[in-house]
């Protein structure tokens, strides 16, 4: 029996870091109890929306995920009522991972008690940087002191899957600061970490001052590109030296641990099973009957999103764009890309047309082929995007 | 109608100094259109110039002006186009012509391009009206206007009538000063036939439409016409005036001017200056002025898909359907494969082509660095010319180069003179005249050498003066100088399309400028790039691009997929659209990165 990844995704922020244009916003918190009902009203709907595509929406859901925003701002009861309407909508594994994503200081006790109450099992904390000044400089609001509280504070709470992100070339970063910061996640002894390069969205507040080549946001304090891929050489270099194996190009996880404390829920992501988002600017993927995946998504802006009912139009795929993300979401995991798990979903004379592309990549270094799989060398973790865009079918020529 | 009661007039103006809209009034006061008609005229005439590229609305329009003697007249008001790459065609525009309005606006006083058509017509004996436009404006100083019209063109001013095309105060005055002060056209209409053509061009449904100016003789409709230049004979099917709805008419004479459709299927018969005769009774001889237009500024110009090239050449074929002024022919290139070496008239008539051919028919292109005609006498007393610097010739089978050489007119305020006298001298100009031809206004004349023109003369020019100087020149010889072929080699291979023929003085400083600006425009790889530039075997200067370090998505972005996709995509249709040369993807705007030059290091 096949079982679903839910999202919930909650926009909301106390803050907005000058990076980030996601749908992510500070609204008043009248709009959370508003925004509830619509989560409500979604989680009712969608198997009969999914029913309308003809998709098969699981009844079972073994991973849940509340990413942001900042979920962790929640109140208490809007939490509950949140689980109550997803438990009344699908069966929760009773071995589920149920990830909250938090900003440290932004988590108060009764929404930690009610998250605990509920299920959830994993927090994954936006720590970002454990030097103050670069925490402050991106307008986070926490510094080290907190985000350790914080830490201590969901242990206690029953919580002990905790994962860490940090990024890499944050404004003002130096190569001793991301020691620092690397060393200080090691001392938490966590058995998850994500680092992420910094990405600057281009209609961010500091994306717009680059592109001005502006000073604000100390858009000028940004390490070099050649300073932040030498910053995630570092990272993984230091994460493994601690018993922390990287599995996908920004995630780490502990190894020899009681248990695999891989983020079962982001692993159907790249590993293309069945997920339901709900909220703004939230995406599914699901599956016909017949097995042919649509992906689907909601909104992206929040007063739009609670206006007007509904998901958009949903996308089919064919099996060129499947076999394309095959590849591009399989690679995105060190153990690579099965080919004849490939060979089986999409027939071998399909695959075979990416021999060539495979060879040119192997002898520049970027993949690597181990008896039956396809991965990543490390170099070509760097470079993915040049490695993704090979099997990206080419367009026809414009006449 | 009797050559009497006609007048031919053109006007002369800077751009934005009120040509288009004292055209505008001119038709409305004579009734030849109404305010509605007018926007619709307007908004059709831009649909031509759109797809002409470089025409100016009404190229000739006939306008019945009934005078405050009581007489009715016909008024033809030739438009001429207002660039320096085009001052031909605006020398045949005004040769049709017995006067000229000189239109200046009031608070800009006179700008190179109206003092060098200007000249030209008065040149061309035209009897000239100067009219100071835009006195409605409150910077506007009529006595100072006069004075620069004055100095700088030397006319008399006093009669200049002051008008405002926009509120339409004074435009009647004008009107009346066309028909007294202007004389009427000479010319003898039982004579045989000697029409004037001064413009052309290739309509879809018609064919050859020819414009022309009636010097002596009549033609009529069902004619047949011969063309003096080629001696190629045509029927006249149609003929018109256009008022300016075209209206069909049987025959224009002597002093008149109109269009005509003849069995002509090639524009390129039909070149601007030639005469027109009739083929039983031809005139003696020719009008006078006629030339064969020549190239001035070449480029090479490649599709970036090479799968495209046919296309091009069927675009370059549809496009000198209607302008015969360009030239092409094939070319290779190692780099960039099959191509086409055009020749242009100047920078705008180079871009306009680029623009209609990537517009209107879809190409990504890929143009060389502009560059100019250069005679080479061999060690063995031949002589050759080259445009194409894959065809530069050996340098010690070479005796001497010349390059051509332009007299330039700049006219400026007096606060920018500095940093213009700076930028010519760049340019290695040497100065002819340095006049101040009003307290604040100074003129200055430099022998220029074109090849330095075609780089980035205009937009340097532009930013040295804030956009206060106006630029007019005419080729005006040639200069025995030392040039060499400077090749460029990306990752140590000679790209041809990136040569250029530079000064062997200016060599060193626009060879490093050249590869430092290279090295910003040519993105990162998956390896290192060397970027040098080489006077034969010797290299003059090398940049390094430093390998792609880190080209990646980490975020997860709660399973967005699509945005991956679409990340992705967009960063391969970017790769697309750079050409491959060896392993290199390098941008389109590298092969033009010669123009890109900053200032700081420019040809110094």
């Amino acid at each position: 029996m096949e079982t679903l990844g839910l999202y919930i995704s909650v926009p909301f922020c106390r803050s907005k870091c000058t990076y980030c244009n996601f749908a992510s916003g500070v609204f008043p918190s009248s709009y959370f109890e508003q925004y509830t009902a619509r989560l409500e009203a979604d989680l009712h709907t969608a198997r009969a929306q999914a029913a309308a595509w003809g998709a098969v929406l699981p009844a079972a859901a073994d991973t849940i995920y509340f990413g942001g925003g900042t979920p962790s701002i929640l109140p208490a009861e809007l939490v509950r009522r949140i689980f109550s309407a997803i438990r009344g909508e699908l069966t929760v594994m009773p071995d589920a991972e149920i990830t909250v994503e938090c900003a440290p200081g932004q988590l108060e006790e009764a929404t930690l008690a009610a998250f605990a109450a509920a299920g959830v099992n994993r927090i994954s904390f936006g720590v970002q940087s454990f030097i103050d000044r670069e925490a402050a400089l991106t307008g986070r609001l926490h510094n080290r002191a907190i985000a350790l509280e914080d830490i201590r504070r969901v242990r206690t709470a029953g919580i002990s899957n905790i994962s860490l992100d940090l990024i890499a070339g944050l404004p003002g970063q130096t190569a001793a600061s991301w020691r620092e910061s690397l060393a200080v996640l090691a001392d938490t002894g966590v058995d998850h970490a994500s680092i992420y390069m910094l990405e600057v969205d281009d209609d961010s507040r500091l994306g717009r001052e680059i592109g001005i080549g502006g000073l604000r946001y100390h858009a000028v304090e940004i390490p070099s590109d050649d300073a932040i891929a030498d910053f995630y050489i570092e990272g993984v270099a230091f994460l493994a030296g601690q018993g922390m194996m990287q599995y996908e190009i920004s995630n780490f996880v502990r190894t020899g641990a009681q248990a695999d404390h891989s983020s079962r829920h982001n692993l159907k992501y790249w590993q293309r099973a069945p997920y339901l988002g709900i909220g703004v600017d939230a995406h599914s993927m699901l599956r016909t009957g017949a097995g042919q995946a649509l992906r689907f998504a909601t909104t992206d802006e929040l007063e739009p999103f609670l206006a007007a009912a509904g998901w958009n139009e949903p996308h089919w795929l064919t099996r060129r764009e499947e076999l394309e993300e095959a590849w591009f979401l399989g690679l995105r995991l060190n153990q690579g890309v099965s080919l004849t798990a490939l060979c089986e979903e999409f027939g071998a004379e399909n695959v075979g047309e990416y021999v060539g592309r495979l060879r040119e990549l192997e002898s520049e270094g970027l993949v690597v082929r181990s008896r039956d799989h396809v991965a990543l060398t490390a170099q070509g973790r760097l470079l993915s995007n040049e490695v993704f865009g090979r099997f990206l079918e080419e367009r026809a020529a414009a006449v | 109608m009797n050559s009497k009661y006609i007048r031919n007039f053109a006007i002369i103006a800077h751009i934005d100094h009120g040509k288009s809209t004292l055209s505008d009034r001119l038709l409305e006061l004579t009734g030849s259109l109404t305010a509605r008609e007018m926007q619709a005229q307007v908004l059709d005439a831009m649909d031509l110039e759109r797809e002409r590229g470089i025409t100016i609305k009404a190229h000739a329009v006939r306008m019945m002006y009934p005078a405050k003697d009581g007489t009715t007249y016909q008024l033809n008001l030739i438009d001429t186009p207002g660039h320096v790459d085009f001052s031909y065609e605006v020398s045949r525009s005004l040769a049709s012509c017995e006067g000229a309005l000189l239109v200046v606006d009031a608070s800009q006083g006179v700008e190179a391009q109206t003092l060098a058509n200007a000249y030209l017509a008065i040149n061309h004996g035209l009897e000239i009206i100067p009219v100071i436009n835009k006195i409605d404006l409150p910077s506007a100083d009529i006595p100072r206007t006069r004075e620069m019209v004055e100095q700088t063109v030397g006319l008399d001013a006093s009669n200049a009538i002051p008008v405002s095309a926009k509120t339409g105060l004074g435009v009647p005055d004008i009107l009346e000063a066309i028909v007294h002060r202007l004389p009427p056209p000479a010319g003898d209409p039982e004579a045989p036939l000697q029409a004037l053509i001064f413009d052309s061009w290739f309509d879809a449904y018609r064919g050859v439409i020819v414009l022309a100016r009636i010097v002596n003789g009549r033609l009529r409709k069902g004619a047949k016409i011969r063309l003096m230049s080629n001696g190629k004979a045509f029927d006249v099917e149609s003929m018109g005036v256009l008022t300016p709805k075209p209206v069909e008419i049987d025959e224009l004479s002597a002093g008149e001017v109109g269009f005509f459709v003849a069995t002509i299927k090639n524009v390129a018969d039909t070149k601007i200056g030639d005469t027109v005769t009739e083929d039983n009774r031809p005139a003696i001889e020719a009008l006078p002025g006629f030339e064969d237009i020549k190239s001035m500024v070449f480029a090479g110009i490649y599709t970036v898909d090479s799968h495209e090239h046919t296309l091009l050449r069927d675009a370059l074929e549809k496009l000198r359907l209607n302008d015969s002024s360009f030239f092409f022919e094939p070319e290779s290139s190692v780099a960039l494969g099959f191509g086409f070496r055009c020749g242009f008239l100047g920078l705008l008539h180079m871009e306009i082509i680029q623009e209609r051919l990537e517009r209107e028919f879809n190409l990504d292109l890929i143009t060389t660095a502009p560059g100019v005609r250069y005679r080479i006498t061999m060690t063995d007393s031949s002589v050759i010319e080259v445009e194409n610097p894959s065809r530069w010739p050996d340098p010690s089978e070479v005796e001497q180069i010349e390059e051509p050489i332009i007299t330039a007119t700049i006219l400026t305020n007096e606060e920018y003179v500095g940093g213009i006298l700076k930028l010519v001298e760049d340019k290695r100009g040497r100065q002819k005249n340095f006049e101040y031809v009003s307290a604040t206004r100074v003129m200055l004349t430099y022998e220029l050498p074109l090849n330095e023109i075609v780089l980035d003369f205009y937009d340097r020019l532009k930013s040295v003066s804030r956009g206060y100087a106006s630029l007019d020149y005419q080729l005006s010889g040639m200069w025995v100088s030392p040039m060499v072929k400077m090749d460029i080699l990306v990752s140590g291979e000679p790209v041809d399309a990136l040569s250029i023929i530079v000064h062997r003085d200016f060599a060193y400083d626009r060879g490093r400028a050249l590869v430092s600006k290279m090295r910003e425009l040519i993105p990162r790889q998956q390896f290192e790039v060397a970027i040098q530039a080489a006077i034969g075997a010797k290299v003059i200067a090398r940049e390094t691009v430093s390998a792609l370090r880190k080209n990646v998505i980490a975020k997860c972005y709660g399973g967005d997929i699509s945005r991956k996709r679409k990340l992705l995509e967009k960063q391969k249709e970017g790769k697309k659209r750079m050409k491959r040369i060896g392993k290199v993807d390098i941008p389109q705007e590298a092969f033009l990165a010669v123009l890109k030059v900053g200032e700081d290091t420019a040809g110094r």
